[in-house]
C-alpha cells in the first residue's frame, strides 16, 4: 500500500468511519509517518466542526457536581488524611499496651500511606522520564531511517540531486533534493525560519514557464524539515526546484515569496 | 463599548488542570459543556446517557489533561474528538443504533441563554451550518451518518444501497469541500 493509499484514508478516519481492517492498517502506518499524523490532526479539526451541527443544549446541573465531586475525593484520596484517631485513656496496664499498640500501628499505618504516596510519586516520575526518552528514541530512530532513505535514494542507478540555495528571504537556508529514475524525490532543507501560522512551505518543480506544486512540508524546532514527494515526469530532466510559504494545505500555483532555489 | 476582561485561553486552563487546578477544570466544563452535550444528545438520543458521557469525558481530561499537546491542535478539536470517540463507543456497546434510528425525530434543543452558547450559536454553529448548506445532499448525509451515527463506510453503503466505492468519494469529497469553505476558520473554533 502506498503512502497516498493511506493519505486517502484519513478523512475517514477523521469521522471514525474506516472498517475495522483498514483501521488497524492506518493506525500501524500512523505509528510511523509524522506527515500522515499531521495531516490527520488538520481533518480532525475539520470534523470537530461538526459537533455545532448538532443543537446546542444545557445538561443538568448535577453533572458539574458529580464531576466535581469526584475530583475533589480523588484528590483527598490521593494526598490522603495524616489524622491519628483519638485513642481513650486507659487506667488498665493490659489495656495501656493495647492503647500503645493502636497508637503505634496508626502512627505504621500513616507512615506506610506516605511510603505509598512517595512511591507514587516516584513512580509517576520515572514514566515521564521514561516517555520523554522513548520519545527522544522515536525521533533518533526516524532520523536514522531518514538518512538510510535518502542514502538508498541517491545511490540508486540513475539517481540525480539538486542544491537549493537561499534567498534574501531566508539566508542561510540550504536545501537538497535527491530522485531516481522513477521521480521519487526527497528533499532535506536546513536552516529555515519557522513558517508562520496556518502556512507551510511548498515544493515547486519549475519547467519553462510552467510551475508544478509539490507537497508541503513544516519545518522542526531547528528549522530542518524533510519531504517525500514525487517529481512530475515533465520534470524529470531539466526543472528548477524552489520553496515557497504557501497556506497550509498548498495551492496550486505559488502566491508567496521564494525561500530556496535550485539553478537552472 | 467596554472592552471584554482578558479571558484565560483554554490551553492555559489545561495546563492548570495538569497542575491538578479544580477551578480550571470547572471553567472549561462551564465553557464546552453546552456543545459537547449537544453533541453527545445527538450521538446518543438520550439525555441520561449523554450525561454520563459528558461526566466520562471530564473525569478523563482531569486524568489525562497532559496529553493534549497544543503543536497538534486546538483544545475545542482535543475535546471534541474525545466526547465523539466517547460517544460512538458509548453507542455502539449499547447496541443503540436501532433505537437511534427509529427514534427518528431528534429531541429538540433547550433555549440555553448563557453568553457562552450564544457566541458558539451566533459565530462558529453559524459558519459550519453555512457551510454544510454547500454541500450536495448525499455528501452531507454521508458526512453526517458517520458523524452522529457512527456508521463505518461499509454500514453507510449498506444504508443508502449505494456501492462502497460511491460513498467513500462522497464521503472524502464532502469533507474536502467542506475544509475548503470553513477555511482556516476551523483552526480558531473555540477560546482563543
Amino acid at each position: 500500500m502506498s503512502h497516498d493509499d493511506y493519505r486517502e484514508m484519513l478523512p475517514a478516519r477523521a469521522l471514525s468511519a474506516l472498517d475495522a481492517a483498514e483501521d488497524r492498517v492506518l493506525t500501524n502506518h500512523l505509528d510511523e509517518c509524522a506527515e500522515c499524523r499531521r495531516e490527520l490532526d488538520d481533518w480532525q479539526a475539520t470534523t470537530a466542526g461538526l459537533a455545532f451541527e448538532a443543537s446546542p443544549l444545557e445538561p443538568s446541573a448535577q453533572v458539574r457536581e458529580r464531576i466535581l465531586g469526584q475530583v475533589r475525593s480523588a484528590t483527598v484520596e490521593a494526598s490522603s488524611s495524616k489524622v491519628i484517631p483519638f485513642v481513650q485513656p486507659r487506667k488498665n496496664i493490659w489495656s495501656s499496651f493495647g492503647s500503645l499498640g493502636a497508637i503505634a500501628a496508626s502512627i505504621l499505618f500513616v507512615g506506610l500511606l506516605v511510603y505509598v504516596v512517595l512511591l507514587w510519586k516516584e513512580n509517576r516520575a520515572l514514566q515521564s522520564q521514561i516517555a520523554t526518552l522513548s520519545a527522544e528514541n522515536t525521533k533518533v530512530h526516524k532520523e536514522l531511517e531518514l538518512n538510510a532513505a535518502a542514502v538508498k535514494l541517491i545511490s540508486s542507478p540513475g539517481a540525480k540531486m539538486a542544491e537549493l540555495g537561499a534567498t534574501p528571504m531566508a539566508p542561510g537556508a540550504t536545501a537538497k533534493i535527491a530522485f531516481d529514475k522513477t521521480g521519487h524525490a526527497m528533499l532535506m532543507a536546513q536552516g529555515l525560519p519557522a513558517a508562520p501560522a496556518d502556512m507551510e512551505y511548498q515544493l515547486w518543480f519549475i519547467v519553462g514557464k510552467e510551475k508544478m506544486p509539490g507537497k508541503t512540508f513544516r519545518t522542526d524546532g531547528s528549522g530542518s524539515g524533510v519531504l517525500i514527494d514525487q517529481v512530475p515526469a515533465a520534470a524529470m530532466n531539466s526543472a528548477v526546484f524552489a520553496i515557497t510559504v504557501e497556506p497550509k494545505g498548498g495551492v496550486t500555483s505559488p502566491t508567496g515569496q521564494i525561500y530556496l532555489v535550485s539553478r537552472s | 463599548m467596554q472592552p471584554e476582561p482578558a479571558q484565560t485561553t483554554d490551553v492555559e486552563l489545561l495546563k492548570a488542570i495538569v497542575r491538578q487546578d479544580e477551578t480550571a477544570l470547572a471553567e472549561l466544563y462551564d465553557r464546552y459543556r453546552v456543545i459537547l452535550f449537544g453533541l453527545l444528545v445527538r450521538i446518543l438520543n438520550n439525555r441520561e446517557e449523554a450525561e454520563d458521557v459528558l461526566q466520562e469525558v471530564f473525569l478523563q481530561v482531569w486524568r489525562r489533561a497532559a496529553d493534549f499537546d497544543e503543536n497538534r491542535g486546538r483544545p475545542f478539536t482535543w475535546l471534541v474528538t474525545l466526547a465523539r470517540s466517547r460517544g460512538i463507543d458509548r453507542l455502539r456497546n449499547l447496541a443503540a443504533r436501532e433505537r437511534v434510528a427509529q427514534a427518528g425525530a431528534r429531541e429538540p434543543s433547550e433555549e440555553v441563554s448563557d453568553a457562552v452558547a450564544d457566541a458558539f450559536r451566533s459565530e462558529q454553529r453559524g459558519l459550519v451550518t453555512s457551510a454544510l448548506s454547500q454541500l450536495p445532499e448525499e455528501q452531507k448525509r454521508a458526512l453526517m451518518l458517520a458523524y452522529f451515527d457512527g456508521l463505518t463506510q461499509s454500514e453507510i453503503a449498506t444504508k443508502l444501497e449505494a456501492p462502497l466505492g460511491t460513498v467513500k468519494t462522497r464521503m472524502r469529497a464532502g469533507l474536502i469541500k467542506l475544509r475548503e469553505l470553513l477555511g482556516n476558520k476551523s483552526t480558531t473554533f473555540g477560546f482563543e
